[in-house]
């Protein structure tokens, strides 16, 4: 019997807010244990909650960002159950009346086609505090750190729509790129702030049935989410095969073993409403000016991309995949670099030449502007490309014109016809063979001679000059 | 230490401007007082210091108030029992005041104990924070004097918008004195299913006090609240429910004490919440956590007739400027069973948010009235008893 997979994910979201959600307590969860804590967050005799704004304001946007239609009455609940890193024995969640309901993201499918993968609601709810287990010493002890308890945090709760690791993995990628564009979040699964849970169950391939899911926890990356679900598809199709019944359960993800291994019974924590945080109330205007401070999202610029610049769709979703990236290459080319040389430096060379330093677009000292002086030289034919890249190299380290760091190194390119032309004589004499390889049709020594000339110019030699004075020496 | 007060202010002294100059008030400790112990009558808070001020305790310094120390409360200010020495203070004029919360009938309850009156807020008049409460959305910050003059002075220095507490609701409140009651215009309606719990003689007293405020001049007359009987059982789900919630919070490992013996973090975590409670809050919370995990449609169906009191009650505002109440002196309460009927005749004004003053009975040993007003309209009820109070002192019976 062929099985085929019913998947839905609950993804939560850390918001990227100054403080937490119910006090003003800096949200640095990184910081030093138990330095960012209050009576609120450590939820001491007599505190009271004060919901934040700024908070709701970055919840409300990653709704809209995904689709998702924000409620004009939410609220907040005790979801009641007890661990040690939530002492106070309830986390505030909203379980009745979420922040927004439904919602949607488009992802392109295996096949090539665009399937809608549909949410169910998004809510806000408090992260809860930190366990360190240090068990190397002669006792061992088990430390509680609340700097991350009360950090905001969203979660999405998607509808059963995915079939395949493809999907779900494709879906995370396309909303962290979502929520990355509306600044509410840096969702990255592998620093925590994004965290996502897959329940899996199977049925017979053509059929409608529902069952008994098994909820898959530990994945901290995305290609882990793709592997746990993979593998919890395989572990419940043979399963099956050999008569098992599926009980519903919560499983994790072991990265080593590349298997998922059963946690615990699935626990369903009850909620009741929370009578200390007033009635979420948002009006249709207050909605309103909040979807007005949406940037321009990732599949309306991408295809804007391509129309306007002529980019491939391929190309155009690689830019747009990130808003930094998008709006980098956009102000090269208002700074006037044409759009594919803008498109093909930075993802070729400035990319990948962040990426290995470790920097942001943020921080960077290849700035759009100087970029642009670059590629202007290069444009002119003022340096080839070798050089170029040569140049932008020390563009990193210093913030010296691009201009003078050619001229400090003697990167000018060489287009003056009469110095070239003795060195193609050169060249032409010095590889006869070469010569009689093309002159008997075979065109890639053309590419051999160009190289040789480049190379007696020291790099600098502008190879446009060299293919036509070595043509018309070879044609003469 | 002192048979009132569980700690007695090394500095009890208060500022000699403000409106409460020179008054002095006894506080129950759950509500906190910045470095004072706040141990609410709980052996799992024992040795817990107020990490903070509660709200009204800044506003009663700012307003010249004198604190004088803490009360003996029950367990978490739930119901009063004989450890508890709420009212005590007022009721031997040590103190001019004293605050204590109001979660079911507490302080009307030790009001009528103590033969004071007794006043509970409208919910969200007076900010929650600061104060350690076990349920949240029907507990206010009860007020207890030997006047009503004396509550309307530290309800105004203490009530009103806090910015530390968003859940208040943002309502004008009218203020209203005593030489506004005009009693033929002014109407109180006697809720008769809540004179059916008495006794005969109870009954028969309440009709006395009800025959008095008629020769006062008010239009009296009694109405059926068919459902009135439901408060009670509203009281004890939700109650129950939220307290079982609320006292997650003081779990014994942050402070209070830790259970001993336990083998691992888990186990001394688990054993310890909870372990320093009394049998009653136990019990109390025990069948809180049952109708939050085994009987959920309960709770809800409570919450919804929860919603249609609050509607009937209205209703009823809208025929009346006062329902009146008989009251009970309470008893120990030995079983959950127990504690309740303490709240029986009290639990509605918690269960509706609305205002509800205790008068004490003209008589000596007597059980006294309670007056409620519509949501918000705390002043009403209190010129309401400013204005009996000075018919008393007139010597009108």
């Amino acid at each position: 019997m062929e099985f085929e997979a019913v998947i839905g994910l609950e993804i939560h979201i850390e918001l990227n807010c100054a403080t937490k959600l119910f006090c003003d307590c800096p949200n640095n969860p990184g910081d030093d244990a138990n330095v960012n804590t209050c009576p609120v967050c450590l939820w001491f005799p007599g505190a009271w909650p004060r919901l934040s704004r700024a908070a709701l304001e970055k919840a409300a946007l990653v709704c809209l960002g995904l689709n998702s239609e924000i409620q004009p009455e939410s609220a907040f609940d005790q979801k009641i159950y007890y661990y040690p890193d939530q002492p106070k024995g309830y986390q505030l969640s909203q379980g009745h009346l979420p922040l927004a309901r439904g919602g949607w993201v488009e992802i392109t499918d295996e096949d090539g086609s665009i399937k809608r993968l549909r949410i169910h609601h998004i809510h806000m709810e408090e992260d809860v505090a930190r366990l360190v287990h240090e068990m190397d010493g002669a006792t061992p002890v088990s430390l509680v750190d609340f700097n991350r308890a009360g950090a905001p945090l969203v979660e999405i709760v998607t509808e059963p729509d995915f079939r395949t690791p493809h999907h779900a993995m494709e879906f995370l990628k396309t909303l962290r790129t979502q929520v990355r564009y509306v600044g509410s979040s840096e969702c990255s699964m592998e620093n925590g702030t994004m965290r996502a849970d897959a329940n899996i169950s199977i049925r017979p391939v053509g059929t409608n049935q529902m069952n008994t899911k098994v909820e898959v926890k530990n994945m901290n990356s995305v290609r882990h989410v793709g592997d746990a679900i993979a593998h919890e598809i395989s572990r419940q199709s043979a399963a099956v095969r050999v008569g098992e019944t599926i009980k519903e359960h919560t499983r994790l993800w072991d990265p080593d073993k590349k298997a998922t291994l059963p946690m615990r019974e699935k626990f369903e924590a009850p909620y009741i409403p929370d009578p200390s945080i007033p009635i979420i109330e948002i009006k249709p205007e207050e909605i309103a000016a909040l979807r007005s401070r949406l940037p321009e999202m990732p599949a309306t610029r991408s295809g804007r991309f391509v129309k306007e610049y002529g980019l491939s769709a391929e190309e155009a979703a690689y830019l747009s995949s990130e808003p930094e990236t998008a709006s980098y290459f956009e102000e090269l080319i208002r700074l006037g670099v044409a759009a594919r040389t803008a498109m093909h430096w930075v993802s070729t060379q400035l990319l990948p030449a962040l990426r290995q330093r470790n920097e942001g677009f943020a921080h960077t000292s290849v700035t759009p502007k100087r970029l642009s002086e670059l590629l202007a030289m290069l444009a002119k034919d003022e340096i080839n490309a070798a050089a170029a890249r040569d140049v932008l190299s020390h563009m990193f380290a210093s913030d010296v014109s691009p201009a003078d760091i050619v001229k400090a190194r003697g990167l000018g390119q060489v287009s003056d016809t009469g110095e070239l032309a003795a060195m193609v004589e050169r060249v032409l004499a010095e590889q006869a063979a070469a010569v009689a390889d093309f002159k008997s049709g075979q065109s890639k020594a053309m590419g051999f001679l160009i190289g040789q000339v480049m190379q007696a110019s020291a790099g600098k030699a502008n190879p446009k000059v060299i293919k036509e004075l070595i043509a018309q020496k070879l044609s003469a | 230490m002192d048979s009132i007060f569980s700690y007695l202010n090394p500095d009890a002294s208060g500022s000699a401007t403000g409106p409460l100059a020179g008054i002095k008030i006894a506080v129950q400790p759950t509500i906190g007082i910045a470095g004072w112990p706040a141990r609410a009558g709980s052996e799992a808070l024992a040795g817990y210091l107020s990490a903070g001020s509660a709200t009204v305790i800044d506003r009663l310094t700012q307003g010249g108030a004198i604190l004088t120390g803490l009360t003996h409360a029950s367990e978490l200010g739930l119901g009063i029992d004989d450890t508890s020495t709420s009212g005590r203070a007022v009721e031997t004029k040590t103190v001019h005041a004293e605050l204590m919360l109001d979660m079911a009938g507490e302080a009307r309850l030790s009001a009528c104990r103590g033969n004071l009156w007794g006043f509970k807020p409208s919910w969200g008049r007076v900010s929650h924070t600061g104060i350690a409460g076990l349920i949240p959305s029907m507990e206010a910050c009860g007020i207890l004097a030997q006047d009503p003059a004396t509550i309307r002075s530290v309800l105004k220095t203490v009530a009103g918008a806090d910015d530390m507490d968003f859940s208040q609701p943002r309502l004008d409140y009218k203020e209203i004195s005593a030489d506004e009651i005009k009693p033929a215009q002014f109407t109180l309606s006697v809720i008769g299913e809540a004179a059916t719990l008495l006794s005969g003689d109870e009954r028969k007293e309440f009709d006395e006090e009800i025959a008095r405020l008629k020769r006062y001049g008010f239009n009296v007359r009694t109405v059926s609240w068919p459902d009135y009987n439901l408060c009670l059982t509203v009281h004890r789900i939700v109650g129950s429910v939220e307290a079982s919630s609320a006292a997650g919070r003081y779990d014994s490992v942050r402070f209070g004490r830790r259970a001993p013996g336990t083998k691992n973090w888990n186990e001394m975590y688990l054993q310890s919440r909870g372990a320093f409670f009394g049998t009653l809050l136990k019990s109390y919370l025990i069948q809180g956590a049952y109708f939050q995990f085994e009987r959920y449609d309960a709770y809800e169906n409570a919450c919804r007739i929860r919603a249609r009191l609050l509607k009937e009650t209205s209703r009823l505002f809208e025929q009346a400027d006062s329902l009146v109440f008989p009251s009970q002196k309470p008893a120990q309460p030995v079983s959950l069973d127990a504690l309740y009927e303490q709240f029986k005749l009290t639990a509605h004004a918690n269960v509706t948010g609305c205002p509800a003053l205790y008068m004490p009975s003209a008589c000596a040993g007597g059980q006294g009235l309670e007056f409620a007003a519509g949501y918000g309209a705390d002043e009403r009820v209190i010129a309401l008893g400013e204005y009996l109070h000075r018919q008393r002192a007139g010597g009108k019976l």
